[in-house]
């Protein structure tokens, strides 16, 4: 059992950090808190819904705007490209204009970009630079979790904790000498975790799962979901749920959508980013 | 299924007999209390009830309804000097049930939030305010994961709207009825 477990509502969900060993329990509490101001700072730049975020500001600006983004944008937007070419387009952030339409992001703005497959909206250019190419909305729901997991993990192990699991919704990572043992919501029946899903042992390495169970829902005569086929736009409703491992926690976070949409645990680009994948 | 009520043998066995699927205790109210003012010395409790007007107020502010009355405050000091609020909420979705703390400034601007208790259920019982009078009051062990060992849980992503809907509803009451 962590010495010290404390939980913060950020990124549309609960972000549970729990930390031990190493420490005095108020020096704790301060790593704890440091963690928590990472995952703070991943919000303010990359939330959908801030005016002020990076991703806003890049959602208004028009076709030929260049705009300064904070670093962590920009490592963000670096490995989206690197895992949408890695899956052909599967996983791609420019799918907000389907979220929208579907009532599961509110429009930024009146005039709604349609949604183009292989179309490049922002290229990441020199000095820290993203230049609007093309109308288009991105959204890093996919993604920021992950990264917010990591800078959480980096500022525990920065300030000294011995061992820590940083939970961001379903989305975590842990490192320490111990193995973790962590439970797989069973996505035929989500919340009963006495039977069902699966469970898993993890040692200094992340976990994502993405499903459709708490997104899906009716929309004109069809279901629609959270989880989207980049590569069409077409929603992924589906009773199964994907799980990565990962070295880190933004990897496993994006490539969830890499095999939620191609059905295949095998894909390379689990072989490229060193993660491992399971459907249950 | 019917329950025979024990109070005085639900204190006891309430871990075992009606445990929810998954709980964690994060913190308790003393502990939130001084993460979140670290400089206090007392912590007073000043619990308010919102006039008709207020709750108006609150709803017009937040654009929610102000739901509750009654509301649990602790005024924070440093002597006699008022460092700033914690007031306490529950929240409850289909199958959870989350104990909160909400940290406000003098000016009622929300300074920090703190999970105290979050607790999980797949059947019925989160809906039932019998089933949830186990919970109130009672002091499990801070960072103990109740319910089967299950401590970590990977998955879709859990929407947290509805404590980000309360907190802004106490941020709003802060400038109501704490604000001075």
């Amino acid at each position: 059992m962590m010495q010290m477990r404390r939980a913060q509502p950020w990124l549309g969900t609960l972000v549970d950090i729990a930390a031990d060993g190493a420490l005095p329990d108020a020096a704790l509490a301060d790593a704890i808190t440091q963690a928590f101001l990472e995952v703070a700072l991943v919000q303010r730049l990359m939330s959908f819904h801030e005016r002020d975020s990076d991703v806003a500001r890049l959602n208004r600006a028009l076709p030929g705007d260049s705009l300064a983004v904070h670093p962590h944008t920009f490592q963000v937007l670096q490995l989206a490209q690197a895992i949408a070419a890695a899956s052909n387009g599967m996983f791609n952030i420019a799918c907000a204009p389907r979220l929208v339409a579907w009532d599961c992001l509110p429009a930024p703005s009146d005039a709604m970009p349609a949604y183009e497959p292989g179309l490049e909206v922002l290229r990441c250019e020199a000095g820290g630079m993203v230049r609007k190419l093309a109308p288009g909305w991105i959204d890093l729901g996919g993604i920021a979790k992950g990264y917010a997991v990591d800078l959480a993990i980096g500022a525990l192990i920065d300030a000294g904790v011995g061992s820590a699991c940083v939970n961001a919704g379903g989305d975590l990572r842990v490192f320490g000498a111990d193995a973790v043992p962590v439970a797989i919501r069973d996505p035929r029946n989500p919340y009963n975790l006495r039977r069902g899903g699966a469970s898993v042992l993890l040692r200094n390495e992340a976990m994502a799962t993405s499903a459709s169970y708490f997104s899906i829902k009716e929309w004109e005569g069809g279901q629609v979901c959270a989880l989207i086929d980049g590569r069409s736009g077409a929603p992924l409703p589906s009773a199964a749920s994907v799980s990565v491992r990962a070295p880190r926690c933004a990897l496993a976070d994006a490539l969830t959508k890499v095999i939620a949409a191609s059905g295949d645990i095998d894909h390379p680009a689990l072989r490229e980013f060193e993660a491992t994948a399971l459907i249950i | 299924m019917r329950y025979l009520y024990l109070p005085l043998l639900a204190a006891g066995v309430a871990g075992v007999v009606h445990a929810p699927a998954f709980a964690t205790q994060y913190l308790n109210v003393e502990q939130a209390q001084r993460l979140m003012f670290q400089d206090a010395s007392a912590f007073r409790e000043q619990n308010i009830s919102l006039t008709l007007a207020q709750m108006q107020q609150v709803e017009k502010l937040a654009g929610l309804p102000a739901r509750s009355v009654n509301w649990r405050v602790f005024g924070a000091y440093k002597g006699e000097a008022l460092l700033g609020y914690v007031v306490l909420d529950d929240v409850i979705g289909k199958f959870e049930l989350i104990s909160y703390a909400v940290a406000l400034s003098p000016d009622a601007t929300v300074r920090q939030i703190e999970i105290l208790t979050y607790r999980e259920s797949h059947g019925g019982e989160i809906r039932n305010p019998a089933w949830r009078r186990q919970f109130v009051g009672k002091q499990a062990q801070a960072g103990l994961a109740l319910g089967d060992g299950v401590a970590n849980i990977s998955g879709a992503t859990l929407s947290a709207s509805h404590v980000t809907d309360g907190v802004r509803r106490i941020a709003a009451i802060g400038q109501v009825a704490l604000k001075k």
